[in-house]
């Protein structure tokens, strides 16, 4: 990765814990605020008869200015000498989660930042809960407003302590937690020596620690079809690589449909013959044969296909203002793909500042909660968990004419005879998420399948283990069928904390192994 | 990826969304850098073949060399081109000596509101950027306007995840903007690799050169010597002057371009 990628980072926060300022203050002191913007933020605070207000930079609506808040999350760009940045802003009142949600969805990390002297609110909570759902793991907090508690380190520390054991709680291990004043110009671009406690990054050197997370390295090919040009007398499928890689010659296979094809060519305008594609390019494809398919099939390699899915187990965040409710019919849009599909169990409720279930099976999801739900489609599509494929294992729902909600993809299920059948894929992308290999089916009491790939065997040949957690004999089953199959050792142990299986393997695999491809189980 | 080409496939891949979505788009081409870089990219999405038509709004106040730039690219690129004009308030002598908000309202905003009446587009693409000012900062990718043409900067809704808002009312339209990701350095360093042809008044001429094109009488080139786009790119690395110092509706009153554009600016 070149050091000259773009990092997107968002600050996020409590309402008037200083994210604006802390931006207004990252430009002035890297010299990227232009002398004539500095001086038009100081005619009008001059003109309000108040300070010079570093939050101004951002907060630039008069509304917003008139009460000292940002109302919608804003973009701008800076560079240091390591690469370019750009920076959102995230508004941090409550009205404007969905604000904070727009702004933070396109982050590749996140400053969490907290007011020293108030410490934890209601709203650090709930944003650092909507950084973990929306999968950003690089985060840093930043304790602020340390001049008004005259840099005390016991102060500092007392709240680094509970924002640690917040984030924690919402599986986020902060690499770095930094003191610092945002309106002084503390520990932001150049150590302090108020803080001379501290021996750690300024923040803009915690940020320089960071990586874009676009091409997540290792992952199957995702070629979602955008829209099909028909000229010239050729078909040719318009699309963007959202993970792996698409060469021209190779074998593929259309997700649901399972229609198969063989890609002739890779084009981009003036440039009809490239070899291959990579995560984040958009290409238009032609085939071999002609071949129908519609937008929201996924092209994939033969033998990597994502699941034709009928059901969905998601957590999701609710920004409607009418409620999301339990046997009524949504549209949701994963990747290209757009299905009707009914609301079939709300299984939690949860309230996204303190994260407590406040009911369980319930009917209705309010705005600004969280819940984890199950949809049933009204026909299948390809989807992925969002551990296997962020990009194919999110999704919004639609109410009306706007996006009223967001979830990620915990579990899916496909369209199997005797029905829903729940499909648990093995494959060698399982730690990463702070869970580990740890696979939980103690709630599942339907059929089970499992799904191996050779990356799975591969990786247990290197001596990682899985857990399973079970709830029926059969899973149990299931599994010392795939062990066997595989050459995997387990054990089974029936313990207060349920009923686990352990599988493991003795000695490498070989690379025959390896590449017999994917048996179902 | 490389920078310029990250930003390339975000702007092909909201083409591409947006022509799915919508029957009746056009492009406003503005004739200046950044919307001529739209239209590049718009070539880049379509395989060469821009499958919507081109509008100018044409207040009657632009340089000639603008217009002489227009209809020679236009003809080129094979592109339909729709001049459009708000012919009744130019005879009424809509001008900025008689207020540069009422002059930019009448002869761009209303001039666009016309033609989106007469014609029915229900998508427009615009080439603002997130780093020209405030407001846009805060755009989003598919903005929404109400049938008074009016953007609710106020209460805008989520977008994420590359998943736009395109289903509307019929009586709204949608702006849409694939270069808000982008700057004016990004923008210069694009036209250098694509060499993509523009406008000759970016050049230096006399020791001075326009950075944002506009009418005659509201847009002032400023001090530079710049007249190659290499030179020009060199001057942005050390530029202190904002992009759009020439430009005097931004600067008239506070929050000028916050009120305008809520109308229905560009
Ligand atoms: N004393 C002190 N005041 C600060 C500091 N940082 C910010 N402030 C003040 O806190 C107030 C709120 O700052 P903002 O930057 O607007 O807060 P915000 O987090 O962006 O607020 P919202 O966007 O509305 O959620 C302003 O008056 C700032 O001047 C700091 O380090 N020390
Ligand atoms: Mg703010």
């Amino acid at each position: 990765m070149s050091g000259q990628d773009t990092l997107r980072i968002v600050i996020a926060g409590h309402v008037d814990h200083g994210k604006s300022t802390l931006i207004g203050r990252l430009f002035y002191d890297t010299g990227s605020l232009p002398e004539e913007r500095y001086r038009e933020i100081e005619r009008t605070c001059r003109e309000q008869g108040r300070p010079f207000e570093f939050a101004y930079l951002m907060d630039a609506l008069e509304e917003e200015r008139e009460h000292n808040i940002t109302i919608d999350t804003a973009q701008t760009f800076f560079k240091t000498s390591l690469r370019p940045y750009i920076i959102i802003d995230a508004p941090g009142h409550k009205e404007f989660l969905k604000n904070m949600i727009t702004g933070a969805a396109a982050a590749d990390a996140a400053i969490l930042l907290v007011d020293g002297a108030e410490g934890v609110r209601e709203q650090t909570r709930r944003h650092a809960y909507m950084l973990s759902l929306l999968g950003l793991r690089q985060v840093v907090v930043a304790v602020n407003k340390l001049d008004l508690v005259g840099f005390r380190r016991d102060r500092f520390e007392e709240v680094e302590e509970e924002i640690r054991g917040f984030l924690l709680s919402v599986g986020i291990v902060p690499a770095h937690v930094v003191p610092i004043s945002a309106r002084e110009g503390d520990n932001i671009a150049t150590s302090s020596e108020r803080t001379a406690w501290y021996s750690g990054l300024t923040l803009l050197g915690a940020l320089d620690s960071f990586f874009p997370t676009r091409d997540i390295a290792g992952l199957p090919l995702r070629f979602p079809v955008q829209d099909i040009y028909v000229g010239d007398g050729k078909r040719v499928y318009a699309g963007r690589v959202e993970s792996g890689s698409l060469r021209a010659g190779s074998r593929a296979v259309f997700s649901p449909s399972g229609k198969k094809a063989v890609v002739r060519s890779v084009e981009k305008w003036k440039q009809p013959a490239l070899p291959e594609a990579h995560a984040g390019e958009c290409v238009g494809v032609t085939f071999t044969e002609e071949l129908f398919v519609e937008r929201g099939e996924v092209l994939s390699e033969e033998g990597e296909a994502p699941l034709a899915v009928r059901e969905i187990s998601a957590s999701l965040f609710w920004l409607g203002n009418e409620p999301l409710r339990l046997s009524s019919r949504y549209v949701l849009k994963l990747a290209t793909s757009e299905v009707e599909a009914v609301l079939s169990a709300i299984t939690e409720r949860i309230d996204s500042s303190t994260l407590e279930v406040t009911e369980r099976h319930a009917n209705r999801v309010e705005n600004l909660e969280v819940a984890n739900v199950t949809f049933t489609l009204l026909h299948p599509i390809a989807a992925d968990t969002f551990k296997e494929n962020p990009r194919l294992g999110r999704f919004v729902v639609e109410v009306g004419e706007f996006v009223a909600g967001g979830g990620i993809v915990r579990e899916v299920r496909s369209d199997r005879p005797g029905g829903a059948t729940r499909v648990v894929r093995l494959t060698a992308m399982m730690n990463t998420e702070p869970d580990g290999n740890f696979i939980d089916l103690s709630r599942e009491a339907g059929p089970v399948e499992f799904e191996v790939s050779p990356g799975f065997v591969a990786r247990l040949g290197e001596g990682e283990k899985v857990a399973i957690r079970l709830c029926t004999a059969d899973q149990l089953e299931r599994i010392s069928r795939l062990a066997f199959g595989y050459g995997l050792g387990m054990t089974f142990r029936r313990g207060s904390e349920g009923n686990r299986v352990v599988l493991f393997r003795e000695g490498p695999v070989s690379q025959a192994a390896t590449e017999e491809g994917f048996p179902v189980i | 990826m490389d920078h310029l080409d990250a930003l390339e496939n975000e702007s092909i891949y909201i083409f591409r969304e947006a022509q799915r979505k919508f029957k009746d788009l056009a492009m406003l081409w503005s004739i200046g850098k950044d919307s001529t870089t739209l239209l590049w990219l718009a070539r880049k999405a379509f395989f060469g073949k821009v499958p919507f038509p081109l509008v100018h709004i044409d207040t009657g106040f632009k340089h000639p060399m603008m217009i002489e730039y227009r209809d020679r690219m236009a003809k080129e690129w094979e592109v339909d081109l729709i001049v459009a004009r708000n012919e009744e308030a130019i005879r009424s002598g809509a001008s900025p000596e008689k207020g540069r908000f009422a002059c930019c309202n009448a002869l761009k905003t209303q001039g666009l509101q016309q033609l989106l009446d007469r014609r029915g587009f229900k998508g427009i693409f615009l080439g603002i950027r997130r780093d020209e000012e405030g407001s846009r900062a805060k755009e989003r990718i598919f903005s929404p306007r109400d049938k008074n043409f009016e953007w609710n900067y106020k209460d805008q809704p989520p977008e994420l995840w590359d998943q736009f808002n395109t289903s509307f009312r019929p009586d709204t339209h949608v702006r849409i903007h694939p270069l808000l990701s982008w700057t004016e350095l990004d923008i210069w360093e694009y036209i250098r690799r694509e060499e993509i042809p523009v406008c000759s008044l970016y050049l230096s001429k006399d020791g001075k050169r326009y950075r944002s094109l506009g009418c005659v009488p509201c847009n002032f080139p400023l001090a530079s010597g710049a007249s190659t786009v290499d030179e020009i790119i060199e001057e942005l690395k050390v530029t202190k002057t904002p992009e759009r110092a020439g430009r005097a509706q931004d600067h008239e009153a506070a929050y000028m371009m916050q009120k305008l554009r809520s109308l229905g600016y560009p």
